[in-house]
């Protein structure tokens, strides 16, 4: 069924709240790490679980009515939704990291769980981690979710759709949908372009020919970059202007 | 004013999270433990039994309650009428689950516990081993005191013992949390009487330095109607005790009992429960103002009581020395005095007559002044006997201390384990030489709770109804019938909904041990994330326009560090660069 014979790795962060019994059989592909609440997993450790080597994330919280701490259940389900966007763009498959909610009373049986999940991740092959391609988009977008800007985001992504923003507006879902595809798709973007200058100085054109997207939009995004003080003009050559990354902080 | 910016700041999230500003002083505790006159973490052991940690749950409770199998069983519990979960369903089954913990450990062999190490040379005596008295000797011993606890009965107890009837309180449940008070090393000298086999004086001369007097409500109050010297009326208290003695009684056929306290209550039951044909309970209020438990007055009903209300006993009409009837008048109720209760009003000419062949008056119990010192006595014979300082139950005496029953007239078992506290802080600090009025806990508790608006939270209703009588089983059975009473319990401990800061209850596991939320401020750029995502409100930003962390409402969740825009917050315990170090160990392996 796989053409790897040993099963997958998998690291499985799991809410204190959620099965608590003490006798839980756990499969020995699957570590446990215990946080208070699944809320609390930073989308960076998440990101560098996968760069480390897990195959397969696992987040494991209890059922929404059941959080102890209101809803840090529900924030991790919006940070799991930013996460799978992400990884799509990374070329990671987003099927390798799952939110699981359940009730601690009424599952009790942890390795059922571990099992299934073991079982997709399996499916879908091997860790193209082995890829250097992926490991830099990883990279990046590591950068990406420790930055301001997508973390700004998630944090007051609960606000401005269920509550009001400054201006007594509302978002419909749909719309912070879309916002935050572009946003996060711009973001990996740019921290995608910051690794790739730091190694050497590039031009635009062969930025756009790596991202595979058109060169104005990489000039935009260059532009923009500058603005922030992520990245400056290194030397030109010819008529070619090529940019070199600074270091952000 | 406070209040209403913060509430401004926050408008456009539904006000939910707001939490409440701490002043300096005031110690935040849920409701429930606010309400407890003990002070018991019954968040903490909640929190513990939801993770199916019963032990650990019953270390909880000890830390407050040395009583949690008694309290389990009779305690009016005042967590639960101010359980904040009312607002919702219904309030936690918080005796209920005290009581299964206790009786599982007791059952599965209590671990014996080691004396305590004595830190100071002072002897302390305690004269009563009631709740209140043992309370205070196991405070002490806590602290490091050598104490003596001085009885009058045969066995330890008090009014646990001798008062309530088995079938409320089984003796062997007494039995096992007094020797754990023992185990410890608290002496306890029964068959010594106060007043008569010492004093003052002579616990002076022997070397205490200070002396605690809980001797309790001995004395139950008179009927004063003519009649009472008749044979076959016998004080409730005076009934139970020789009951709980083993004497043989004379039960009559049919009984009147006279009070509505939880005394009447047990007394009416335990008539019964010796063979009397007829109970009856004359009270001269409605069922509304009746002080014993509802659950407790069901009971009775259920055992074949039959209740009377609104009248009182006139006389007592006798036949060659023996009971034959009650005459009682009957009352209405006029305006409420001074307890909030409606004051009965005779009505004229309403005479009429119970037969009956025993009268047990449960009206109240009173303090027996004779063995006390008479200069402790107070000159107002209206007032109570005995005048203690409410807060630090010091007399007029230096060095005595008196508190329980016998300061504040009859109580409850959790009240006096509350004096019984209070009077061991008191007796600590007197002898110490500090100051014994200086930051006293009990000056300075507020209630809290973090949910505004209860429209959020999930109806959950109250599933768990404790047994009341044991079913015979065999071993198989009585397993099985355990681990359903346990998943039972897990489930109405879910919920709970926590209304406190953290609950300090997990401190033996790695995670929870109290994290706080940390803030770099130099790296904060205001942005309010945080504040929005607390799920306790709290953290705010301060007129710096920094977030501030409110260590005691934190609970440590770490939703703040997990979105925080610049990582500005970091986790005390479990920072996010100790979450990594265990993945990279995990992934090594």
């Amino acid at each position: 069924m796989s053409p790897d014979a040993h099963p997958p790795r998998i690291v499985c962060f799991m809410c204190n709240w959620a099965f608590c019994e003490e006798e839980m059989r756990i499969p020995y592909n699957v570590d446990i790490i215990r946080v208070m609440c699944v809320g609390r997993m930073d989308p960076v450790l998440v990101l560098e679980t996968f760069i480390n080597g897990a195959e397969g994330v696992m987040l494991v919280g209890c059922k929404p009515s059941d959080c102890h701490f209101v809803d840090g259940n529900l924030h991790a389900q919006r940070a799991v939704k930013m996460l799978k966007k992400l990884l799509a763009l990374t070329g990671l498959e987003p099927e390798r990291l799952k939110l699981l909610l359940i009730s601690p009373l009424e599952d009790r049986d942890f390795s059922h769980y571990a099992k299934e999940f073991t079982e997709e991740v399996w499916k879908l092959g091997n860790s193209p981690l082995s890829k250097e391609e992926i490991v830099a988009n990883l990279a990046a977008a590591k950068e990406a979710v420790s930055a301001f800007r997508l973390r700004v985001l998630l944090g007051r992504e609960e606000e401005l759709t269920e509550f009001m923003n400054a201006y007594g507006e509302k978002i419909p879902e749909e719309e912070f949908e879309a916002l935050l595809d572009g946003i996060v798709k711009a973001e990996f973007i740019r921290y995608k372009i910051h690794y790739l200058t730091r190694v050497k100085p590039r031009s635009v054109k062969e930025l756009a020919q790596i991202l595979g997207i058109r060169p104005s939009a990489v000039l935009r995004h260059i532009t923009n970059m500058r603005r922030k003080g992520m990245i400056t003009l290194d030397k030109v050559e010819g008529y070619t202007p090529l940019y070199k990354a600074l270091e952000v902080r | 004013m406070d209040d209403l910016i913060y509430w401004v700041e926050h408008s456009n999230m539904l006000l939910r999270r707001v939490g409440s500003r701490l002043t300096e002083k005031a110690r935040k505790l849920p409701p429930c433990r606010a309400a407890c006159p003990a002070h018991v973490n019954v968040q903490a052991y909640v929190a513990l039994i939801q993770r199916g940690m019963f032990k650990e749950a019953v270390e909880v409770i000890r830390r407050d309650l040395p009583f949690p199998a008694i309290c389990g069983r009779v305690c009016f519990s005042p967590c639960e009428d101010a359980c904040a979960r009312v607002n919702l369903d219904q309030a936690v089954a918080v005796r209920a689950l005290k009581r299964l913990v206790a009786d599982i450990e007791r059952e599965q062999g209590r671990v014996v516990a080691q004396p305590l190490p004595k830190k100071y040379n002072e002897k302390v005596a305690i004269i009563g081993a009631g709740p209140a008295g043992l309370t205070a000797a196991y405070e002490l011993a806590k602290l490091g005191y050598p104490v003596t606890v001085f009885e009058r009965m045969a066995e330890p107890g008090g009014m646990m013992r001798y008062c309530i009837p088995d079938f409320r309180l089984e003796k062997f449940v007494v039995a096992n949390e007094i020797a754990y008070i023992e185990d410890l090393g608290v002496e306890i000298k029964t068959g010594v009487e106060f007043g008569k086999d010492i004093t003052v004086e002579s616990l002076r001369k022997d070397g205490y330095k200070a002396i605690f007097i809980a001797i309790g409500t001995q004395l139950g109050m008179k009927l004063n109607v003519p009649g009472e010297d008749l044979e076959g009326v016998i004080n409730a208290v005076d009934f139970l005790r020789a009951v709980a003695l083993g004497k043989k009684i004379a039960v009559g056929e049919r009984v009147a009992v006279i009070g509505g306290g939880n005394t009447a209550i047990d007394a009416a039951r335990t008539a019964k429960k010796l063979g009397a044909k007829e109970v009856m309970i004359l009270y001269r209020r409605s069922r509304e103002e009746m002080p014993a438990l509802p659950h407790e007055v069901e009971l009775a009903e259920k055992d074949g009581v039959k209740f009377y209300f609104l009248v009182a006993p006139k006389q007592i009409i006798g036949e060659n020395g023996r009971v034959k009837a009650v005459e009682c008048l009957r009352m209405r109720l006029g305006e409420p005095d001074e307890t909030g209760r409606r004051r009965p009003i005779p009505i004229a000419f309403s005479e009429h007559q119970y037969e009956v062949d025993m009268v047990i008056p449960a009206l109240g119990q009173v303090v027996e002044t004779s063995v006390l010192p008479p200069e402790l006595l107070s000159k107002d014979k209206r007032g109570p006997p005995l005048q203690v300082d409410p807060l630090t139950l010091e007399t007029d005496i230096s060095g005595v201390f008196a508190g329980g029953d016998v300061a504040t007239g009859p109580a409850s078992i959790i009240e006096a384990v509350g004096a019984g506290k209070r009077a061991a802080v008191s007796i600590h600090r007197y002898l110490r030489g500090e100051d014994l009025r200086k930051d006293r806990d009990e000056e300075r508790i507020e209630e809290t709770t973090w949910v505004k608006d209860w429209r959020l939270l999930e109806k959950k209703e109250r599933r768990y109804e404790p047994p009341v009588e044991k079913p015979h089983l065999s071993f198989e059975e009585a397993k099985a019938y355990l681990e359903k009473l346990k998943s039972q319990a897990r489930f109405e401990a879910f919920r709970c909904l926590g209304c406190g800061p953290c609950a300090e209850c997990l401190a033996g596991m790695e995670l929870c041990e109290g994290d706080k939320a940390v803030v770099d401020e130099g790296k904060c750029v205001g942005c309010n994330v945080c504040a929005i995502i607390c799920p306790v409100g709290a953290i705010k930003k301060n007129e710096r326009g920094v977030a501030q962390v409110n260590e005691e409402l934190c609970k440590g969740c770490g939703l703040c560090a997990a979105r925080c825009p610049e990582r500005a917050i970091s986790m005390q315990k479990l920072s996010n660069e100790q979450i990594l170090a265990m993945v990279l160990t995990a992934l090594e392996r």
